[in-house]
């Protein structure tokens, strides 16, 4: 078949994806005449071993090609946040950004600038939340939030529990576990590292009996799981304090590994006996709590003990709520009491799940240098107390209530203007309609951009940003690894579209700022990363190639295991905590003296749960998970996507019935803080009282409030637990036919 | 020679992959036109509850009912691998036969897209590919390795026998070109 795509001057481009994406997969983009024509995934000889790519990056090109992609500067020609707007050159944007910035610094100080920088582009060189840092930092300073989204109550457990935050194994690792329960963890639908899958199906191939423990009967243990074990969202700390009650009262925890590797124990155990507050964590009391029979708490007690090694995984979705990092650190310590922590099939817990070889949080980036405005500040490095964290910035989770109310709040600054890229906050933290009013009560709003995003839209000044396939660059391999890739420049800017970096060094003229631009070629500065970053380059040894081929494999002789050295060498390797074991008691928590950290893990309710008064009249527990065919709310457009899973409303028969709904209806989901409107799915595959909207749906409010785009965060509360998780999987909402 | 494809329906998550690339590599347009579907299946009762996805395309017949229902003649069974393919220029339109093939087949794998006139698209093995020397751009998107391709006696060798699974009924009169691994309820 004559097929007009297949010619001789198609190029073929190694290059990947700078998404917030949960894998880096190899991509083969061909490339004619400045468009992208086809993609192919990573051509590894052994198919098995191929990185491949997820339904995302098979549209990409759908992605880089969207009609409605960005292509000039424009400034606001209508009311805020209504999207009208028109074109301006590049001197026209760049002077009034520089202009408003030094305004604002002048009249109220250069904390009243704020900066909102995220993870909407992962790589070295390019990435606005690294450039925009330090050109600001060289300008004389400004303020912007701490914490992110997705992982900040898992961080704050393993920092607590571990001192680290490398609490992974290699994939492949899981072949070695008998007994794999997914806990709160589907990586079939948030990737969790490319080939996860694909190892998860494997090590079920080979006998693992695998337990899901999740509100709802994922996609991942629908393929590999024996049982779905359905628990109600926040309370997996009270089954999991039930199942340590049943191993402390059968005797079937591992004392010698609990004497050896950690303190605290016996406090913990005192907590669960009911020796401090009167309450013993039996099965019976978690029953009442988490809706899962008393029978099978102790039954995966039991088993959890008796299989050896046994991999617990826990992720990050249940630490995203009001208590959440508590999850994470009782995780860690069933790990520790049934002996599985630092073994090969074992698992630490902590629900990062990185590896140290190819993380994303050891990538190499520009220096951005200190902010002047947080110098008066407390330290903060290595704290775990929230509170000073909070002092010079802005938990992420409230910077809403933080533009409208200010120091009056209690708030760091009095914000004057904001100027943002690489996120879209007011879809992705909580809180949607309050981001809409803090938005509008803004004085100034640059947005750097590469779509008209649901936030974009309340800019009064908007640059236009190019994709990763227009700029060369280091990504990494998300948390998983072991290998590093490479993106090759696949077409020229689309437009007049720059790089957030480019961007910078052009304001930087003309805010008067010397010596900002890198004044090197963009290949030269890549390679300059590669050699310094003391992880790259202890692999990275011939950079031409590793250019070449897009990505360089690292070979390891074994899984790598998390935390082996400290298991199998204690002398020599203490833990990074400052007593060198496993903290199951925080002294450093128990310093921090907040009824929102014990020093050690516990269930504490919380609001919006099933006791909260609001509970009568909103009687649903709300859950925001990962999308499969968006990144959170990047790719949001591209209609191959869109079209292969329609946004709905999990919702169970029981729920349903009620309701008078029927699948496919039109309903509307709402609490006090907003109302969206989709369909409704109606699934056996969510325990009743709960339903599940996937988050990155773009917030597209109507005249009367109605988010027709049913953006998750509409209805989710922006607020933050002791730890500082953000708390997207704590709100309570009730459902209605439309 | 018949070329046929392989399913492991325990494998498959329902991720679209595989729809998605095969949208990419045969340009095939935004909208219900899909060449390489995945049909979903929910029994049972919270929590037993059972799940099962299925692949809907071309299964490449044996005895290709669609060419036998085309009045223009347009779709044709190539003799060397037994790929069934369509003349797009000869097929007379969705509205002017009424889609005889669409209604023949047993697998809804004659797709049309929404205009006026559309005329049939459907799965053609990646051709292009395998005169490569590569995979089926679905085989080689799938990254729980649920799919599979080759000779069908070949699969038969590797996979097995079985034709029957979960959402899918093997039609003995037209005989698609698959091998399945069935994912059965507990």
């Amino acid at each position: 078949m004559e097929n007009p795509q297949h010619s001789q001057d198609v190029r073929i481009v190694r290059a990947t994806s700078a998404f917030d994406c949960g894998g880096r997969c190899p991509l083969l983009l061909h490339v004619k005449d400045n468009k992208i024509i086809r993609i192919e995934g990573d051509d590894h000889p052994d198919s098995d071993r191929q990185l491949r790519t997820c339904l995302r990056c098979r549209a990409y090109r759908k992605y880089v090609h969207h009609p409605e992609r960005l292509m000039h500067p424009q400034k606001r020609a209508g009311a805020k946040g209504e999207g009208k707007f028109e074109r301006i050159s590049w001197d026209e944007a760049l002077s009034i950004l520089s202009d408003k910035l030094k305004e604002t610094k002048d009249k109220f100080g250069p904390e009243s600038i704020l900066l909102m920088t995220g993870g909407g582009y992962l790589a070295s060189l390019h990435s606005g939340s690294m450039a925009a840092p330090r050109l600001l930092n060289q300008f004389g300073g400004y303020t912007t939030h701490y914490g992110n989204i997705s992982s900040e109550g898992a961080v704050w457990a393993s920092l607590v529990q571990y001192g680290s935050v490398m609490v992974g194994h290699s994939r492949e690792d899981m072949l070695n576990s008998k007994l794999i329960i997914l806990w709160g963890w589907d990586p079939a639908r948030m990737i969790s590292g490319s080939n996860t899958m694909h190892h998860l199906l494997k090590a079920k191939e080979n006998g693992a009996r695998v337990i899901s423990v999740e509100p709802r009967y994922t996609d991942t243990a629908a393929a590999v799981a024996d049982k779905w074990i359905p628990i109600y969202p926040g309370t997996d700390t009270a089954m999991m304090a039930a199942m340590a009650y049943v191993m402390i009262t059968e005797d079937l925890h591992d004392q010698a590994f609990l004497d050896k590797y950690t303190i605290g124990f016996d406090k913990f155990k005192e907590y669960i006996l009911g020796d401090e507050d009167g309450q013993a964590k039996t099965p019976q009391w978690a029953e009442a709590v988490c809706g899962v029979p008393a029978e099978t708490i102790a039954d995966l007690a039991r088993e959890y003990a008796a299989a050896k090694p046994a991999a617990l995984m826990d992720c990050q979705g249940p630490a995203r709520s009001a208590m959440g990092e508590q999850y994470c650190r009782f995780a860690a310590t069933l790990s520790a009491m049934t002996g599985n922590v630092g073994k090969p099939g074992g698992s630490a817990c902590g629900g990062l799940m990185g590896i140290p070889i190819g993380h994303m949080f050891r990538m190499s980036a520009i220096p951005p240098g200190k902010n002047p405005v947080e110098m008066t500040g407390p330290k903060i490095k290595g704290t775990l107390d929230i509170r000073d964290r909070v002092i010079k910035r802005i938990h992420i989770n409230k910077l809403w209530e933080a533009i409208l109310e200010g120091k009056a709040g209690g708030f760091p600054a009095d914000v004057k203007m904001a100027w943002s890229m690489c996120n879209n906050y007011l879809n992705q933290i909580g809180n949607a309609n309050k981001g809409d009013k803090a938005l509008k009560k803004l004085p100034f709003f640059a947005v750097n951009e590469i779509f008209m995003t649901a936030q974009a839209r309340y800019a009064d000044l908007l640059l236009p940003v190019t994709t990763a396939a227009e700029r060369s660059d280091l990504t990494y391999a998300w948390p998983s690894g072991p290998y590093y890739t490479f993106v090759n420049r696949a077409i020229e800017p689309l437009g007049e579209c720059k790089s957030d970096l480019e961007i910078c060094e052009m304001l930087s003229d003309y805010l008067g700022v010397k010596d900002y631009r890198l004044g090197a070629k963009e290949d030269d500065i890549l390679k300059h990363m590669v050699d310094q970053n003391p992880v790259t380059s202890k692999y990275v040894t011939d950079f031409d190639k590793f250019k070449n081929d897009g990505i360089h494999r690292i070979e390891l002789k074994e899984p790598y295991i998390a935390f082996r050295k400290q298991i199998e060498d204690p002398e020599n390797n203490p833990f990074d905590t400052p007593s060198g074991k496993i903290e199951i008691y925080s002294q450093r928590v128990a310093d921090i003296n907040s009824p929102k950290c014990p020093p050690v893990p516990k269930y504490i309710p919380t609001f919006e749960d099933r006791n909260d008064p609001l509970f009568e009249k909103y009687p649903l527990q709300l859950l925001t998970p990962h999308p499969r065919n968006r990144v959170h709310s990047e790719m949001y457009k591209v209609e191959w996507l869109r079209e292969a899973e329609p946004h709905v409303l999990w919702i169970h028969p029981k729920d349903a019935e009620a309701r008078g709904v029927s699948n496919g209806d039109d309903i509307q989901a709402f609490n006090d803080r907003g109302r969206v409107a989709l369909k409704a799915f109606v699934t056996q595959r969510i325990k009743p009282g709960v339903v599940c909207m996937f988050e990155g749906a773009w917030y597209q409010p109507d005249e009367n409030g109605i988010d027709r785009g049913a953006c998750a965060n509409t209805l989710t509360k922006d607020d933050y637990s002791g730890g500082g998780a953000a708390v997207m999987n704590t709100s309570l909402v009730q459902v209605a036919k439309a | 020679m018949q070329m046929g494809f392989y399913f492991d329906q325990t494998r498959c998550t329902g991720c679209n992959a595989c729809r998605v690339a095969c949208k990419d590599w045969n340009d095939v347009p935004e909208g219900p036109e899909a060449w390489m579907q995945v049909k979903y299946l929910e029994q049972g009762e919270t929590p037993d509850v059972f799940v099962a996805y299925m692949i809907q395309t071309c299964f490449h017949c044996e005895s290709p009912i669609c060419a036998e229902a085309c009045p223009a003649g347009a779709i044709t069974k190539r003799p060397e691998d037994g790929i069934v393919l369509v003349d797009r220029n000869a097929c007379l339109g969705k509205e002017e036969c009424g889609a005889k093939c669409l209604k023949a087949c047993p697998y809804d794998a004659p797709q049309f897209g929404p205009e006026p006139g559309a005329k049939m698209g459907k799965c053609v093995f990646c051709t292009d590919r395998l005169v490569q020397g590569k995979m089926p751009s679905c085989v080689e998107a799938c990254y729980t390795r649920a799919l599979d391709f080759g000779p069908l006696d070949e699969l038969q060798k590797k996979y097995g026998q079985a034709v029957e699974a979960p959402n899918f009924k093997y039609s003995k009169r037209t005989k698609p070109s698959v091998i399945m691994n069935p994912k059965n309820p507990k």
